[in-house]
């Protein structure tokens, strides 16, 4: 039977991170991935239907693509749709690359606001591993931004951010608002072998220039060049433990249909806010019967995906929005609670283009469809002529918005999947509705026309976070400060699972940071590490 | 599926959603009921299940009357014969050429050495203004 110091399951954006590092101080370690290598040839940028497609077979929600390495998610009872990428690269693959560091507040919401719960880290404490996986994955922006305490330059220069940026930009000079240019994951100059962008604008069904940041081409390639091994096909069912309760490995099935164990001293799972969740409680068994890890009840709970709005500006005057599909500017300027605000928290807004003429006739975000004889006049307003502020919210951490199992529902393997539950709160409707209005005033300072307003996207469920928080107190928590399991010694979880409130920034940049500290934790503390056998 | 009866019906759909005007064709003159049908099946298969539905609901009506049929009764047949109609006539080359829409074309990215941005001072004033975020240790934050 095949063992390995360390299992990794789930070869994304922690597991491609936690590999790395792990075989770079030398340990044997095996990665289970229920997806494939992403074929950069088969993404459908170079093609007129590239519109279509990524409606199709290339958007991000698994149950509506149905690939054989995707699972289905029962999600009739939540606002919002998951959206994930199962393969090497992980949702990587399909994110816009949008780089924002969470806030030094966001760590301290209790304390601060009276809501959430405290990290048990700081921003100071993270601030290191941000700096160096900025530099591992090639982050071009600009350093100075007024939402952060000073840190390092990126390591490349801002991209471009074209001239619809510029001219809202200008607008928020005007009403003396925040706003920077963004820091995107986006090669703007070649970089460690890797091509800069080429803009085409198709970031969200894969970089067909390697120049977007994913795992499968930052971290993977080293990884396995250290000694790695990297078992794709392989879809993990369960961890399975010991009578000491220690995890000793995995049960898996690959593609066709055979069942594997692999053994392993230390399991870390990186499969995502659902997936990990999902794989922790069809662990359960009679020593953990309601699932494992799961002592304080809150595996699966406090889920946490961002509740998203949309305002589209539409203007007379051509607006150039082309280039990377991640944000261009930012603006924090109502991230931060204010006491004169019937809510706490807040919301970051990215400025992104609007897409092509399909974009334009059948809009995906905020925006109406006009059929008839005023059908061109509304698609050559849209096309070239509008801009979009992204605006996320922040969702304080609920209990009832849970990531459960089916009573029914399973993958092609019979393998039971994840059932998910999520409504947006009276808070963060109320953060989202004064958002909204103030992305108005925003483009009626910048000249539009009119715009179109998206209160809440339901396909929007990219950041999934929460449903295995890290905290010091074995009650009321999964994992601690460093991602072991409170429960099992040597079972510690990387992904966005263990964030103990969201923040309201796009969390790759904290997730891969946090995965760097753990990791580095675990090796250090390597010799204190309780194994089976 | 692409039965020429099929292929009359959406055309009259597809006419209604999108006439002539403006300097373009209608649908029907981009190839939505012909070879671009084609080319959007081939590429989402998907969609060709709620095609036939939508057919089987209202291809023997009138296309207004058909499409006004089709929102009422089967929404997802609905928004599938748009998209059926939108995805064919924007991947038509024809009307790309005329809207001078010429796709995901390679542009190398040159990051600017000094950005108008810069050169107008808006990031000297966002910086003049001061830290926008609370610093949890010392709570200053611009008034």
């Amino acid at each position: 039977m095949e063992h390995a110091d360390v299992l990794v399951v789930g070869a994304g954006a922690s597991g491609g991170v936690v590999t790395g590092a792990l075989a770079d101080a030398g340990f044997d370690v095996v990665c289970l991935e229920q997806g494939h290598w992403p074929d950069r040839t088969d993404f459908p940028a170079l093609r007129p239907t590239y519109e279509l497609e990524a409606r199709g077979g290339w958007g991000g929600n698994p149950t509506l693509r149905g690939k054989p390495e995707d699972y289905p998610v029962n999600e009739t009872g939540s606002d919002i749709a998951t959206l994930m990428y199962n393969g090497v690269g992980g949702s990587m693959v399909l994110y816009a690359a949008d780089w924002p560091r969470l806030l030094p507040s966001d760590f301290r919401t209790r304390s601060l606001d009276g809501v959430g719960d405290d990290w048990p880290l700081s921003y100071r404490d993270l601030q290191p591993f941000y700096e160096r996986t900025d530099r591992a994955f090639g982050v071009s922006g600009l350093a100075g931004d007024t939402a952060l305490p000073p840190g390092a330059e990126f390591p490349l220069p801002p991209l471009p951010i074209g001239d619809g940026a510029l001219r809202m930009a200008r607008a928020h000079d005007r009403l003396k608002w925040h706003w920077w240019p963004a820091p995107n994951a986006v090669l703007s100059r070649p970089y460690q072998g890797r091509n800069a962008c080429a803009h085409y604008g198709s970031c969200m069904q894969g970089c067909p220039e390697g120049a977007k940041a994913s795992t499968d081409v930052t971290h993977w390639p080293n990884a396995i060049k250290a000694g790695a091994r990297l078992i794709t096909g392989a879809r993990v069912s369960r961890i399975l433990t010991d009578a000491r309760g220690l995890a000793i490995g995995a049960e898996y099935v690959d593609t066709e249909g055979r069942w594997h164990v692999i053994k392993a001293d230390v399991v870390v799972l990186a499969a995502n806010s659902v997936g990990t969740a999902r794989i922790l409680l069809n662990s359960a068994s009679p020593r953990f019967p309601d699932g494992l890890a799961n002592s304080s009840g809150l595996v699966g709970k406090r889920l946490m995906v961002h509740p998203f709005a949309n305002v589209t500006g539409y203007f007379d005057e051509p607006v150039d929005a082309g280039g990377h599909v991640g944000a261009k500017i930012v603006s924090y300027e109502y991230y931060e609670t204010d006491p004169d605000r019937d809510f706490v928290r807040g919301a970051k807004w990215s400025l992104a283009p609007t897409g092509g003429p399909l974009n334009a006739a059948l809009p995906s975000r905020a925006g109406n469809s006009v059929w008839g004889k005023d059908h061109h006049a509304h698609v050559r307003g849209h096309l070239g002529h509008s801009l979009s502020w992204c605006i996320f919210g922040e969702d304080l951490p609920d209990e009832a918005n849970r990531v459960e199992i089916d009573d029914s529902l399973t993958d092609s393997s019979g393998i039971p999947a994840p059932k998910v539950t999520y409504r947006v709160g009276e808070n963060s409707r109320r953060l989202l509705d004064f958002n909204i209005e103030r992305a108005q005033q925003s483009f009626a300072e910048a000249g539009a026309r009119r715009t179109a307003v998206e209160s809440l996207m339901r396909f929007s469920g990219w950041h999934l976070l929460g449903t295995a928080r890290m905290g010091d107190d074995p009650a009321t928590s999964v994992v601690d400060g460093w991602g072991r399991a409170h429960d099992v010694p040597n079972l510690y979880i990387a992904d966005g699972s263990v964030f103990v409130t969201s923040g309201a920034v796009n969390p790759t940049s904290t997730i891969v940071s946090l995965a760097l500290r753990n990791t580095e934790h675990l090796i250090e503390n390597r010799r204190e590490q309780r194994i089976p056998g | 599926m692409t039965d020429d009866n099929l292929r009359r019906w959406l055309g009259g759909v597809a006419d209604e959603l999108i006439p002539a005007g403006d300097g373009m064709p209608a649908a029907t003159e981009a190839g939505v009921a012909g070879g671009q049908l084609d080319l959007v099946l081939a590429v989402r298969p998907d969609l060709a299940r709620a095609l036939n539905r939508a057919w089987a609901l209202a291809g023997e009506h009138e296309p207004a009357p058909a499409l006004r049929l089709l929102a009422d009764l089967d929404p997802r047949a609905h928004q599938a014969l748009l998209e059926i109609v939108s995805g064919g006539y924007y991947t038509s080359s024809l009307v790309r050429r005329l809207l001078n829409y010429t796709g995901q074309q390679p542009v190398p990215v040159r990051p600017e050495d000094h950005p108008a941005y810069l050169a107008e001072g808006l990031l000297d004033r966002v910086v003049e203004r001061g830290p926008v975020h609370r610093d949890p240790d010392s709570l200053s934050r611009r008034q």
